[in-house]
């Protein structure tokens, strides 16, 4: 169904962008579980060198413009990148400018949130429970999946449904590396930007008003997640 | 001495280095103050820590640094029992007993029902940790490692945080653990008194280096060890066996291993025969210099005075194996030194059955 704006141009496909929007966040979260929880129990651990430099890194793109990071994204992945052109060679697709690029851009802009959410639920385990867990038969990675991960579960689902969330409403990054293309690129936060430009403050406030929902329900979940964590603890 | 147990080792945790070396028997203990390391040695046998150095349990080496073995934790079969029992919180004590049970052997449900019915959890399986008081936490823990069949148990301060009486139920639910089990035990404690009633060999460490090896009550009871404790209440325990019930006069004999019959409150439940772990405290330890009469006291024990160590503002008198608390006053007016006899005067009630 194409919409018409009072002048009876066609408007954007809002149904198209929502799912679009919704699909992009949860192809970024999903690239980013492994890797931030990975980096969330990395940086649990005392002592090792380089943690500062790392930590730094991981939360970087909180503090920096976003359209910063896009810009560093851009130079690395364009199709001239040192990054995306050996891509594009191995692959045979670009990720510059198309849905590849909005999922990066998200994923890089919400990694923070999930491993400083992932981090703290570490941080809280009694390291001497996992020690136990190996004298006890357990090699390292089974002592992760038996007691480290189930004891930091809901501060790791906390920090994934806050990262979807940022990925949701990725604009400053993701407008850089992966343009603002309808049907292509465009996210909520991408065509809402479009229908301001264009002076269509009406569809604007819709887009507007189903992001702020769709953020809602995220963070309300995430709430709702950590507050129950908390009440375990506290028993 | 046994070698079922040597070590050599070389702990560092920054400035603080702790060197060991040492051959211990089946049920051994390492006494020192804390801050002394016992924890870091403990989690380095288990090699949860590094340290330079050889381990070998049974005849197996656990780790030998300069032939390049190094045994993860998961292969060691060592079961460890950190100081308040560290359970999984997110399982249940069903299910914390049974994390370390190998799973291919056919009889472990039989295993699992005796340590219950020994370790009386049988009320607990379905609760969580948090919910477990702090004495049934150690039990559990205590289960949860016996279960894996560990070739030796690493006890860390089983009774610390614990009151008076439930101490000494820990005390005693571990030694019924050896004993029923034959599980060889090491534990790590600060109260040598502790060390006294699951040990037999002691390793006293003091400014991480080892002060002593050797026979439990000789490395123990030397001259300096007790003033170093600072005069902390020390409880005597002695082993011995029930002879016979006096069920008129209230009253249960035991003879003491070092061939003393005394009178203990009446325990109908032990049989005749039975090899008891008794306990009496310092305090509750008086010296007469001549033998007592018209004295309601029923235990009375001849002996000499080993050494008078004065602690605080108090002497502990060692007689044998005992310790009496005295006033210096006292030891004054008894006219006491070194090689005096006395006869060690205790009340039936003053005596406890540990285990």
């Amino acid at each position: 169904m194409i919409r018409r704006d009072s002048r009876g141009d066609p408007t954007i496909e809002t149904g198209q962008i929502v799912l679009f929007t919704l699909a992009a966040a949860a192809a970024a979260t999903a690239l980013n579980l492994a890797p931030g929880i990975a980096m969330a129990w990395l940086l649990s651990r005392r002592g090792w060198r380089g943690r500062t430099v790392v930590e730094t890194l991981v939360s970087l793109p909180l503090v920096l413009p976003p359209t910063a990071v896009g810009l560093a994204l851009l130079l690395l992945f364009g199709r001239n990148g040192p990054l995306g052109r050996p891509f594009y060679a191995v692959f045979g697709f670009d990720i510059a400018f198309t849905w590849r690029g909005v999922v990066l851009a998200s994923a890089i802009m919400s990694f923070p949130l999930l491993v400083r959410s992932a981090r703290s639920a570490f941080e809280e385990i009694d390291p001497r429970l996992p020690a136990v867990a190996r004298t006890l038969g357990r090699g390292p990675w089974r002592a992760f999946f038996e007691v480290e991960l189930p004891l930091a579960w809901r501060g790791v689902l906390a920090g994934t449904v806050l990262s979807f969330a940022r990925a949701l409403g990725e604009f400053g990054a993701t407008i850089l590396v992966a343009g603002n293309i309808p049907g292509r690129t465009q996210t909520l936060a991408l065509a809402l930007f479009q229908e301001v430009q264009m002076g269509r403050d009406r569809e604007a406030l819709e887009l507007a008003g189903i992001a702020a929902l769709l953020a809602a329900l995220a963070l309300g979940l995430s709430e709702a997640l950590m507050r129950r964590r908390e009440k375990t603890l506290a028993d | 001495m046994s070698d079922f147990f040597a070590i050599d080792l070389t702990l560092r945790q920054g400035r603080f280095v702790l060197h060991l070396a040492a051959r211990l028997g089946e049920t051994a203990a390492v006494v020192g103050p804390s801050g002394a390391g016992k924890t870091s040695l403990l989690e380095a046998i288990a090699g949860l820590r590094r340290a330079e150095g050889r381990i070998a349990v049974g005849g197996e080496v656990l780790q030998d640094s300069a032939a390049g073995v190094f045994l993860p934790p998961e292969r060691r079969r060592l079961g460890y029992v950190p100081q308040d029992g560290a359970l999984f919180p997110h399982l249940s004590v069903l299910r914390n007993l049974t994390f370390g049970r190998p799973s291919a052997r056919p009889s472990t449900d039989a295993d699992l029902a005796a340590l219950v019915a020994l370790l009386d959890l049988g009320s607990l399986l379905t609760r969580y940790p948090r919910h477990l008081s702090g004495g049934e936490r150690r039990r559990v823990a205590l289960g949860r490692a016996l279960l894996a069949h560990p070739r030796l148990l690493l006890l860390d301060e089983p009774t610390t945080g614990l009151d008076p009486v439930r101490a000494r139920k820990a005390l005693a639910g571990i030694r019924r653990v050896h004993q029923e089990l034959g599980v060889p035990l090491l534990v790590v404690t600060h109260q040598p008194q502790e060390a006294l009633a699951l040990a037999s060999e002691v390793l006293l460490l003091d400014g991480g280096t080892v002060r002593a090896v050797g026979p439990a009550r000789q490395v123990l009871l030397a001259p300096g060890v007790l003033a170093q404790e600072g005069g902390r209440r020390w409880e005597n325990y002695v082993r011995g066996t029930l002879v016979r019930h006096h069920a008129s006069g209230g009253s249960t004999e035991v003879r003491l291993d070092g061939g003393e019959a005394v009178t203990i409150p009446h325990t109908p439940d032990l049989a005749e025969g039975a090899d008891l772990l008794l306990s009496i405290d310092a305090e509750d330890l008086l010296l007469a210099t001549a033998p007592p009469v018209g004295l309601s006291a029923r235990n009375a024990v001849a002996g000499r005075v080993d050494e008078l160590i004065p602690v605080g503002s108090s002497v502990y008198a060692r007689v044998g194996p005992w310790l009496a608390h005295l006033t210096p006053a006292a030891v004054a007016e008894l006219g006491l030194a070194a090689g005096s006899p006395v006869w060690l005067v205790a009340k039936t009630h003053s005596w406890r059955v540990v285990a």
